[in-house]
């Protein structure tokens, strides 16, 4: 299994580098995973969208959709691709901690 | 002149006349005309680098650019052909295998029509070079003149090294069926593509992408590709009812459940997730039109990765779909805006799900034409000025199937509405199809190879807005503008008809009477020309 390590932590990953055991997460790992997303330093706005995905993940064990997530945050998509260039799916989900999205997202 | 497709095997027919066809195969087949830039060495090395560790690699002796899930890598050959022994023993494949190694000319006229060979132009990529890698184990194994010329000449036989071409070759292709039109003795390649995906499937070659989120569909707790569990669709249902509530001051429901409905509405599942507007624009139609529709609680995925690699789970997850339709005693199953969803329910339901008397397959896109002709939703035209072009879903608009219809909507409301060239049943493909969108990994590739000739076609229109009606080529185009530097926004047919569709006000008895039609709204005036769609075979 791959291994991501960061900041002297090693995490276990899938192969596309999103964490294999969502319940580890903590803002620990948002820091140091924020590097492969392009991220350069986690804002407050960065962390009101994290926050908001993992509460939505621990409620109901997926993402929400991404027109919730920018309704309920008050951020615009482009707003979104600003903070997490690899996009909400991608990059956001990452950092918050939460399994790879499968199928057609 | 140009010999009649011999289309025996295929398992769609067109609903177009043979003139017509053969018209539109002159006119329309070679990409003359669209320009692209030749690759770059540099793109080409990104496009097909290796996104994973050589120990991996070594370990599934598997060079291929997706990720496979470990598997039995010892005595590949054997097991490949067993799969395949087995395949042709079950199914009717061996019609088609023989009368395809019969005819394959291997003229290489395929090149003109192939979008992967225009723009790499190696001739790995030749349509027929692809089919004749299969072909040839299938004349080598599986007929007798194959078996005794080996004997005569030591031909060893199927080796791991062309299985691994194979596993490599088969997902280069984006399956659009471009190249059908063009072969002179009307093979199919992509039909021998997908059945090649077939048997490397059943030995564990396929990209995990896919058979992950199969298995979720299949077996898993939420029973479908993206695991959206039931609370968080019901979340987003009810989301969705109060966001249209707060734009359009309108409550329109997303019902769930109602048993008796007309229409069993199976979107591709992860609209739930990404495409709220096209979502809310279906719901606000059936406001207009009244007419039932229900989601089902036990069932609501209409994505089926079977068509890409597999009829094993082809036929499994239209089962679940029939089961979901009995349950809740609809009339008519209705596919969401998603092309390979919709073609694999439309053509292959009766197959696995009751022949004749299988319940009726509708796409949105059929249903809202419909409806717009009849009069029955009004769309306001002064409401999307910028210019709009169309995207033809291949699996939609290959079979001449939706092709008309999204395009007379558009034109009823859209003031500024272009076409692509070339577009419709010789429309080229997003780059993203055969199930190659949702693999992540090949992200470079598909960009740079696969939708290289539609980011130059979308730029050429021009467009702010490109209609895209599928869940795969809304993905695959909207990663394509991104990494082609095009501006252009895409998105759903339903997303626009939302904008502009006039809703009969709620009143507060709850009757909901259609109001005057708003002035300068429009309908389709009725004896215009008939949607392209009578006589569709199934």
């Amino acid at each position: 299994m791959p291994t991501f390590e960061s900041h002297g932590r090693a995490y276990d990953v899938d192969e596309d580098g999103f964490l294999q055991d969502p319940s580890i997460w903590n803002e620990e790992v948002a820091k140091d995973f924020m590097v492969t997303e392009g991220v350069n330093e986690l804002t407050e706005g960065h962390w009101k969208v994290i926050n908001y995905l993992r509460n939505y993940y621990l409620q109901f064990g997926i993402a929400p959709m991404i027109r919730k997530l920018c309704k309920e945050t008050g951020f615009k998509l482009n707003e979104i691709y600003q903070m997490f260039p690899s996009g909400p799916a991608k990059g956001a989900c990452k950092l918050a901690g939460l399994p790879k999205p499968t199928g057609c997202v | 002149m140009f010999l009649p497709g011999i289309a025996a095997a295929s398992l769609e027919s067109s609903s177009t006349s043979r003139t017509e066809k053969r018209r539109e195969r002159i006119e329309g087949a070679s990409l003359e005309g669209v320009s692209v830039r030749p690759l770059s060495t540099e793109e080409k090395s990104k496009a097909f680098a290796l996104p994973k560790k050589s120990e991996v690699v070594q370990r599934q002796r598997l060079p291929v650019r997706y990720h496979v899930e470990d598997f039995d890598v010892e005595d590949r050959p054997r097991r490949f052909l067993e799969a395949f022994a087995a395949i042709l023993k079950h199914t009717n494949y061996r019609l088609a295998l023989d009368h395809y190694i019969r005819v394959s000319a291997k003229c290489a006229r395929c090149t003109v029509a192939c979008q992967v060979y225009d723009a790499t132009g190696d001739p790995h990529d030749i349509p027929c070079y692809r089919s004749e890698l299969l072909l040839s184990v299938y004349r080598r194994h599986f007929t007798l003149s194959g078996m005794l010329r080996a004997r005569i000449l030591g031909d060893p036989g199927l080796t791991d090294e062309k299985i691994q071409e194979m596993a490599d070759s088969f997902y280069n292709c984006t399956a659009c069926r471009r190249c059908h039109f063009e072969c002179p003795m009307g093979i199919d390649h992509a039909l021998i593509t997908h059945l090649g995906r077939y048997i490397l499937s059943e030995i564990g070659v396929a990209p995990r992408a896919l058979v992950v989120s199969t298995r979720e569909q299949l077996i898993g707790a939420t029973g479908n590709t993206s695991g959206i569990p039931l609370p968080a669709l019901l979340d987003t249902l009810e989301f969705l009812t109060e966001d249209i509530q707060d734009q359009k001051g309108i409550h329109v429901p997303f019902p769930v459940d109602q048993e008796g409905a007309e229409y069993l509405f199976v979107p591709a599942v992860s609209d739930f997730m990404m495409e709220a507007e096209t979502l809310k624009g279906i719901a606000a139609v059936f406001k207009a039109t009244g007419d039932s529709w229900t989601i089902g609680s036990k069932y609501f995925d209409g994505i089926n990765y079977g068509l890409f690699y597999s009829d094993h789970v082809l036929e499994h997850v239209l089962r679940k779909i029939r089961a979901e339709a009995e349950r809740l005693k609809v009339k008519k199953v209705l596919i969401g805006e998603c092309g390979h969803a919709s073609r694999s329910a439309k053509f292959f339901y009766p197959t696995y799900c009751g022949g004749k008397d299988a319940l009726p397959v509708v796409s949105i896109l059929e249903y809202t034409h419909q409806a717009l002709k009849e009069g029955r939703i009004k769309l306001d035209p002064k409401i999307v000025t910028e210019r709009v072009t169309y995207h033809d879903p291949c699996n939609m608009a290959r079979p001449g199937w939706i092709v008309n219809q999204p395009r007379e909507v558009l034109r009823a409301f859209c003031a500024d509405y272009v076409e692509m060239v070339p577009n419709g049943r010789m429309n080229i493909c997003c780059g993203g199809g055969g199930g190659t969108v949702s693999i992540d990994e090949i992200r470079p590739y598909r960009t740079a190879v696969g939708g290289r000739l539609k980011a130059e076609q979308i730029r050429d229109t021009k467009a702010n807005y490109c209609v895209a009606p599928c869940s795969n080529c809304k993905k695959q185009l909207r990663e394509l503008m991104e990494d082609q530097g095009v501006e252009c926004e895409i998105g759903g047919l339903h997303d626009l008809i939302y904008k502009a569709i006039i809703l009969p006000k709620d009143t507060p008895s709850g009757d909901e009477k259609q109001e005057e039609s708003a002035e300068g709204s429009v309908s389709l005036a009725a004896g215009s020309e008939d949607p392209g769609n009578e006589g569709g075979e199934s």
